[in-house]
């Protein structure tokens, strides 16, 4: 453990105290074949502590993880076979070969027959473009195309699991949406199942149908993003633009949150109250120029929720 | 065993874009062979009698320590991919391969050994053969040995880099250590200076380590020095600590496993 004030290194360097922290604690879920569930939860979460925990790569000190069948950490060789595994951050690929030279090797190491590599070579081809530049150095590739290798890379044994850890991450829009509608076909024609990790909420809206959000090592949220909608998206909030300066003030079953300009927005719940019970009773004062109802987007309700988390986490 | 095939192609194609870093090294072990050859030559000029063979043989053992660091160098080993794998977190796109780790370790630094093995090692001794006066082996049954006793010595030192590596999971860095180990290795393997010449203790001390079945087997079984029961001796011992430090390194493993630190996202 880092030691503060002065002489800290030295001190760092003569002692030999630790911090335990328990990076994921106590979850639990249950994901059936073929579905697409979007995991997500703030920096140092647990995300990737739990994606690696699934894929074999690090031994739980307790509970019991079983997928396929297998124990992750166990049966690792016969289950890495069963999975596909993408880390946003990291390259499986070598660094300084053509990408068909790491897909080949890749090839090898799955022991992947020559009529399934032309077919999924013929697949990527297809749906990611592929071709494009299979010949070029993975260190020459743009963060767009390494990601597409990547996950070729991923899918060359025709895995029935596919982990994605930040797979959008730093890829610009038009990127992603490439890489979204390949994730959303593979699980769809293949059948393959898909956990991801994100902090792009659109990922989640466009892809997921279930999410799983986790926070301090605990699983905060388990179910689907409708739910998520109804549970922490029954706030509205109307935007009144009036003819002139007015003082803020309230009306009922809805509160002001800000006023500017003569515009003022309002908080309301939509099962208390509804946008024209609200909209005749401040017309009914003042004369209104234009008004708008904005909905929560799942980034609001989810930052809601992880600071409902964050709460807790000092109270604890 | 496809495996270690395909890792050599790998390494084939990853060390052929760097055309310039091989002639650079194929010059500088020629500078080494050369040098080597002219310290012998000079040494025996003084003192013929003085080193316990003759003159050929003595420059032959000299030059292949020279040439076979191409593929012996502890540089190179798998410690040093598992330490910049676990600085880089890295590592878990390994453990996510179907593969056992430490024979994928073995096919990955195998393939590479191979590579530079066909194209330093063999092209560094035909050069040397035809200028610098490097011997045949001293007889048919001595090439085969030797063979044998290369492959011995290749898995002695992968074991021993390999429980390096293990360290690294530990501490995470290994770059002190590895510069006391590899001049450990260089010193104790004979690659310099042949064990046989080495005074009383150091001498014991270096029979009983297992870093001579690196360099000194081997080109002691090229030069004849080795031969008979004893060269089959010496077989035996590079066989008995292949397979303990296999074994002592697959206890590591399963034992630094349960503490892997993946660093980084």
């Amino acid at each position: 453990m880092r030691k503060e004030g002065p002489w800290s290194g030295i001190r760092t360097l003569l002692s030999r105290d630790f911090a335990v922290k328990r990076a994921v604690d106590d979850i639990s879920f249950h994901i059936e074949p073929g579905e697409l569930v979007g995991y997500i939860g703030p920096n140092g979460a647990g995300k990737s502590t739990s994606i690696k925990m699934l894929t074999g790569i690090l031994v739980p000190t307790s509970g019991r993880i079983e997928v396929n069948g297998l124990t992750p950490h166990k049966q690792r060789k016969e289950y890495t076979r069963q999975i596909g595994v993408v880390f946003g951050q990291k390259t499986q690929l070598w660094w300084d070969v053509p990408v068909i030279d790491s897909l080949r090797l890749l090839k090898d190491i799955y022991k992947v027959s020559d009529a399934e590599f032309k077919r999924n070579m013929e697949l990527f081809s297809g749906l990611l473009d592929l071709h494009e530049f299979q010949l070029t150095p993975v260190r020459q590739l743009s963060l767009g195309q390494r990601m597409r290798a990547d996950l070729a890379g991923a899918l060359i044994h025709t895995p029935r699991i596919l982990f994605l850890d930040e797979p959008t991450i730093g890829v610009d829009v038009v990127a992603k949406e490439r890489l979204r509608n390949f994730i959303k076909e593979i699980n769809r024609e293949r059948k393959v199942t898909v956990l991801l990790t994100t902090h792009d909420m659109r990922d989640i809206e466009k892809l997921c149908t279930r999410m799983m959000i986790i926070d301090h090592g605990q699983m905060i949220y388990d179910g689907s993003v409708e739910q998520i909608r109804e549970k922490y998206g029954r706030h509205r909030t109307l935007v009144v633009q009036f003819e002139r300066e007015i003082p803020e003030f309230s009306a009922p079953n809805a509160e002001c949150l800000k006023s500017e300009g003569g515009k003022l927005w309002f908080r309301f719940d939509r099962l208390a109250t509804t946008p024209s019970e609200l909209i005749a009773y401040i017309s009914a004062r003042y004369p209104i120029v234009d008004l708008a109802v904005e909905e929560p987007d799942i980034e609001d309700m989810v930052r809601a929720i992880y600071g409902g988390s964050e709460a807790r986490g000092k109270e604890a | 065993m496809r495996i270690f095939w395909s890792f050599a192609r790998q390494a084939f194609q990853n060390t052929a874009i760097y055309r310039f870093d091989y002639w650079l090294q194929l010059v500088s072990v020629f500078l080494m062979m050369y040098s080597v050859h002219w310290i012998w030559t000079s040494l025996y000029s003084q003192h013929p009698a003085a080193f316990g063979v003759n003159v050929a043989q003595m420059v032959t053992y000299g030059i292949l320590g020279m040439a076979l660091e191409a593929i012996f160098n502890p540089g190179q080993g798998p410690q040093m991919y598992i330490a910049t794998q676990l600085k880089t977190g890295g590592i878990d796109t390994d453990l996510a391969k179907p593969l056992d780790f430490h024979l994928h370790m073995l096919a990955r630094n195998f393939g590479e050994i191979l590579f530079r093995f066909g194209t330093l090692v063999l092209p560094s001794a035909l050069i040397s053969g035809a200028f610098l006066g490097l011997q045949f082996p001293a007889s048919p049954v001595a090439a085969g040995l030797f063979a044998v006793s290369l492959l011995l010595g290749y898995l002695v030192l992968f074991a021993l880099n390999f429980l390096l590596g293990m360290l690294a999971v530990v501490t995470l860095d290994i770059r002190s250590i590895s510069w006391t180990y590899n001049s450990l290795v260089r010193f104790f393997s004979g690659q310099m200076v042949p064990l046989w010449l080495f005074p009383g203790f150091l001498g014991a001390l270096a029979n009983v380590l297992p870093f001579r079945s690196i360099y000194a087997i081997p080109i002691s079984i090229y030069i004849g020095k080795l031969n008979g029961s004893a060269a089959l001796e010496a077989l035996i011992f590079q066989s008995v600590w292949v397979v303990a430090l296999f074994i002592v390194g697959r206890l590591a493993w399963n034992g630094v496993h349960t503490r892997l630190v993946v660093q980084g996202g």
